[in-house]
């Protein structure tokens, strides 16, 4: 295990893997104040946010440090410790909007397992998967790896948090393809997921069923779900080409959009920056992807590829359900804007997925697949 | 499986997630860029409007269920922050229309900033003639609102104002204290009394239309309604009909009268006068008539019953005659001689009549000086004040209303700490007759004398003893328990019986003799600083079980038996329901005479015959 960095390669950094990340958590940091500067205490959340961010960037620090294979030699504690965190938050955890997904930590707040979850599947998995190099000729040699990833999702979705279980689906298929499953075996088991969904139907709350249906049709419930995303669409469509101003938004000032420091702060990033800032966001979005993806070619084993690749569908994955969400192309799921959502473990969990990329990337050397 | 494979995968999932950004933009341009305008007029025009809906506070009612304070139906006129085009000029129109300072009005829309699709109340209770005038200039003032809110209505006015209280709108502080317990800016909050003490009970919770209105403020559809919850009915253990008689019996005097089941501290009337109308605060006190409140200095606002602090006098004696009989100083038999003065060293204490030879318990009954200076100067100010705590006094007694006063029981140290001077044997003669430094509220008399009539329990006095959903179910029993045990033997329970009925059969108390009801009692005739005497009488009934302590105290009336007395003996009357009263009282909203019969803490069983007028 080789702890700390040799100059040779702390050289191999990837400056603008880095640079857009540390450029996407500071425009969060203004977004989340933008959003949430109203009030008797103006910088309570921006301050909170902060803290998470400064935090996250230090243990970023030992994450870029230590090699990341350090990280496959323990996968298997991480999958037990991820499990137990998850299983924790169901007895202990709090609720909010219908649904438990924090742990209170006393006087530090709270932190909420299933963001720290993601990041820890993409490394289980990707152990699993390189220890299970393949070739996977049948769906039969998927099955393995649907069964590593169902007890979390179960748990997840027990919650409820639909989001966050998609987006384990989305790390799923991202990297069995690129681990070299078959294209009509990942079908498969997508068709079975969707036969799968009705079941559901019946799993799902309250709440998340409204959301769907709402989702579906905006005016069946306009001052319920579906008024978050008429909102959002009034908000983001607003601002026009060049949007109202940074702090200008008038939907923002309102409150009219419901969690718009969380989910929705898409939603204020459109009326405030406009069409212009919104596609700016998405470019450095696609950047730190495309970054990501070199990071994984350039990997030097299986494990550091796969872990590129699962960090990069993760990512991928929420910016475009979130971003969709608040256009109203895609259902309510409760997903955060990576970076830019107000909310530590989030912020967190997205820098450290950062961290490991620039890790993968910078430790490249030969190329062993 | 080999390189290529795998980059070519990579590539796949690259332009996968290229193609889902050009997705994205394609939707942004098509909401931001084609329909843009159309999103910006909804932004524009599309405005919520939350307006609250004010929960009606709980009923106040008696302890036979006749309500007090009930609640009204009022217009209050409210700004719209979001809706107001030009604050200045609306400011200026609306403070002709409401009579307020448009500057008044520009701080309050500034403080509603906040949350500005919540309408900021400007006044409450406007007359018909000022919604009129607003309605019919509707155009010129965008932003205004006109709500109909319940507010407050007290049946009776002044009556028992101080134990009931008032209500208005919530202050800064009451804000930042209370604002994680649901109160908002411009709700309505109990100031005082019960209002305050049971707010949590009282106020019920507020409900919320939110609607969908237009750029001119019309609303275009209703998106929900949350309808207010009514406050919780709170049940007094006051008596109206008790609490009429002992209005009357009082008067324009300033003082207070209280009575008070001894049994459980149950509060059947208080009255502090002068009183205040409650109603006036309800729509928002002008400064004015605040201030006149204020500096009146009569001090109506002071409940003389909890908050004043009172030379007791001769009322205090329980408490010397309880520490001379615990020290075996005295019995019954022990023989005073009363010359009309007591000499102490170079000093004479002069006292107010000369009554010879007595024993003990004719000393209680004539309200002997003489013998009470010797008594406690033979048990020292120590002891007296060690007794005095022990009945309650120089502490609050824990009624259920807010700001309640100490009082003081001075002895040696208090002295030294609080005036810097050593103790004289004149403190503790001074002591011995409730004068000097003693100072006592009414409502720990009447405690004091709820624990000599029940045989030594230190009650705790409540005012409230039951709240009740609105669907009459029982949510609360209020019965504090008592504070605990004076602590004095039963012979010494028993002479203190037997010399406070010889008050009322043979010494000042005289006065009291009703027929059918046995009364026990002690008058007071306190020296104030300035002007006549405080007149005190306090006294229970019947004196076997006992069910009514009642104590009156007349400030600057001088004496007792002349001008506290007949209050008590009028407010036994009614609440015994003993026979019609020489001095019913006249002009009260109700009839005590007839409503007078099933009234009170208990009834005796045996209703009085025939009574005939009890002379005065």
């Amino acid at each position: 295990m080789s702890v700390g960095l040799d100059r040779r390669v702390a050289r191999n950094i990837d400056p603008y893997l880095a640079g857009v990340t540390l450029l996407l958590c500071v425009f969060g940091l203004v977004m989340v104040y933008s959003t949430t500067r109203y009030g008797l205490h103006p910088l309570l959340f921006v301050r909170s946010q902060a803290l998470h961010f400064v935090v996250g960037l230090l243990v970023a620090g030992v994450i870029v440090a230590v090699d990341y294979r350090s990280f496959a030699a323990g996968a298997k504690w991480l999958y037990v410790v991820n499990l137990l965190l998850l299983a924790a938050v169901l007895v202990a955890g709090r609720s909010s909007l219908g649904a438990q997904r924090w742990i209170p930590l006393g006087p530090l707040g709270q932190f909420q397992p299933s963001e720290f979850a993601k990041l820890a599947i993409v490394i289980t998995l990707a152990r699993h998967m390189s220890d299970r190099a393949g070739p996977y000729d049948s769906v039969r040699d998927l099955l393995p790896f649907l069964a590593h990833i169902a007890p979390p999702m179960i748990l997840i979705f027990k919650q409820p948090d639909l989001g966050t279980a998609l987006v384990y689906g989305a790390i799923f298929l991202g990297m069995l393809y690129t681990g070299g499953a078959r294209r009509r075996d990942l079908a498969l088991l997508g068709a079975a997921g969707v036969a799968v969904t009705p079941l559901l139907w019946h799993i799902f709350k309250e709440y998340q069923r409204r959301r769907l249906l709402s989702f579906l049709d905006p005016s069946l419930d306009p001052r319920g779900a579906g008024y978050g995303i008429i909102q959002s669409k009034i908000a983001v469509g607003s601002g026009m080409l060049w949007g109202k101003g940074l702090f200008a938004g008038t939907q923002n000032v309102l409150q009219f959009v419901p969690e718009h420091h969380t989910d929705f702060i898409f939603s204020v990033v459109g009326e405030e920056l406009g069409f212009i800032g919104a596609v700016l966001l998405l470019v450095l979005f696609y950047v730190w992807v495309a970054r990501g993806v070199r990071a994984a070619a350039v990997a030097r084993d299986r494990f550091g590829a796969l872990v590129a690749v699962g960090i990069v569908s993760m990512i991928a994955f929420h910016v475009f359900v979130n971003v969709g969400m608040t256009v109203g192309i895609m259902p309510i799921t409760g997903i955060p804007l990576p970076f830019i959502s107000y909310g530590g473990s989030a912020l967190m969990t997205m820098i450290w997925a950062a961290a490991l990329l620039l890790n993968i990337g910078m430790r490249r050397q030969k190329i062993l697949f | 499986m080999d390189r290529d494979v795998f980059e070519r995968r990579l590539s796949a999932i690259l332009v996968v997630i290229a193609a889902m950004l050009i997705v994205l933009l394609v939707r942004l341009w098509q909401v931001q860029v084609v329909q843009g305008d159309y999103y910006l007029k909804l932004s524009e025009e599309n405005r919520l409007r939350d307006t609250p809906i004010a929960a009606p506070r709980g009923v106040l009612v008696d302890r036979q269920g006749r309500v007090l304070a009930a609640n009204r139906g009022a217009f209050t006129v409210a700004l719209l922050p979001l809706e107001v085009r030009h604050p200045a000029a609306e400011a200026a129109a609306l403070s002709k229309i409401l009579g307020m300072d448009s500057s008044d009005i520009l701080t309050r829309l500034a403080e509603g900033r906040d949350r500005p699709f919540e309408p900021v109340r400007l006044r409450r209770d406007v007359p018909k003639e000022i919604v009129a005038a607003i309605e019919e200039g509707q155009l010129d003032l965008p932003g205004v609102l006109v709500e109909v809110e319940p507010v407050r209505q007290y049946l009776y006015k002044a009556l028992a104002a101080h134990a009931l209280g008032y209500v208005g709108e919530i202050n800064d502080q009451e804000l930042r204290r209370l604002r994680s317990a649901g109160y908002e800016l411009g709700d309505l909050i109990g100031k005082d009394g019960i209002e305050q003490a049971y707010d949590a009970y009282i106020r019920g919770k507020n409900g919320e239309v939110q609607a969908e209105v237009d750029a001119q403020g019309r609303v275009v559809r209703t998106l929900g309604t949350v309808a207010s919850v009514s406050g919780n009915t709170v049940v007094l253990g006051i008596d109206l009909a008790v609490q009429q008689v002992a209005e009357a019996g009082l008067g324009d005097r300033p003082g207070t009268v209280i009575a008070m089941d001894p049994r459980d501290g149950t509060i059947v009337a208080m009255v502090s006068h002068p009183a205040f109308d409650p109603d006036v605060f309800v729509a928002g006190i002008k400064a004015p008539v605040w201030n006149a409140l204020l500096k009146d200095p009569q001090r109506p606002l002071l409940n003389r019953a909890i908050q004043g602090g009172y030379p007791p006098g001769s009322v205090f004696k329980v408490v010397t005659a309880s520490a001379a009989l615990q020290l075996h100083l005295v019995t019954p038999d022990t023989g005073f001689n009363s010359p009309g003065y007591y000499n102490l060293g170079a000093w004479t204490f002069h006292e107010w009549k000369a009554l010879g030879h007595v024993n003990f318990i004719d000393a209680i009954a004539q309200s002997c000086d003489a013998c009470f200076y010797q008594l406690s100067q033979r048990a020292g100010p120590s002891a007296v004040a060690d007794y005095a705590r022990r009945y309650g006094l120089g502490e609050p007694t824990g009624v259920d209303l807010p700001n309640e006063a100490s009082g003081v029981v001075p002895d040696p140290a208090w002295k030294e700490r609080v005036w810097k001077q050593p103790w004289y044997g004149g403190d503790t003669l001074n002591m011995g007759i409730g004068q000097g430094y003693v100072l006592t509220t009414p409502l720990q008399i009447a405690r004091m004398m709820a624990a000599v009539a029940n045989g030594g329990t230190l009650v705790t006095p409540h005012v409230v003893t039951e709240i009740r959903s609105l669907d009459g179910k029982v949510i609360a029993r209020i019965a504090p328990p008592a504070a605990g045990s004076v602590g004095v033997s039963r012979s010494t329970m028993d002479i203190l019986h037997t010399g406070l009925a010889a008050v009322v059969t043979r010494g000042t108390g005289v006065g009291t003799q009703l027929p059918g009801l046995t009364v026990a009692g002690k008058t007071g005739t306190a020296e104030a600083s300035h002007g006549k005497p405080y007149a005190w009488f306090a006294a229970y009934a019947p004196t076997d079980r006992p069910r009514l302590v009642v104590v009156a105290m007349v400030e600057n009336a001088g004496f007792g038996a002349e001008n506290a007395l007949p209050v008590v003996k009028q407010v036994l009357q009614v609440a015994f329901g003993i026979g019609e009263t020489g001095a019913a009282p006249s002009g009260t909203p109700t009839k005590p005479a007839t409503a007078a019969a099933p009234v009170g803490p208990a009834v005796p069983g045996a209703a009085p015959a025939a009574a005939p007028k009890a002379g005065q």
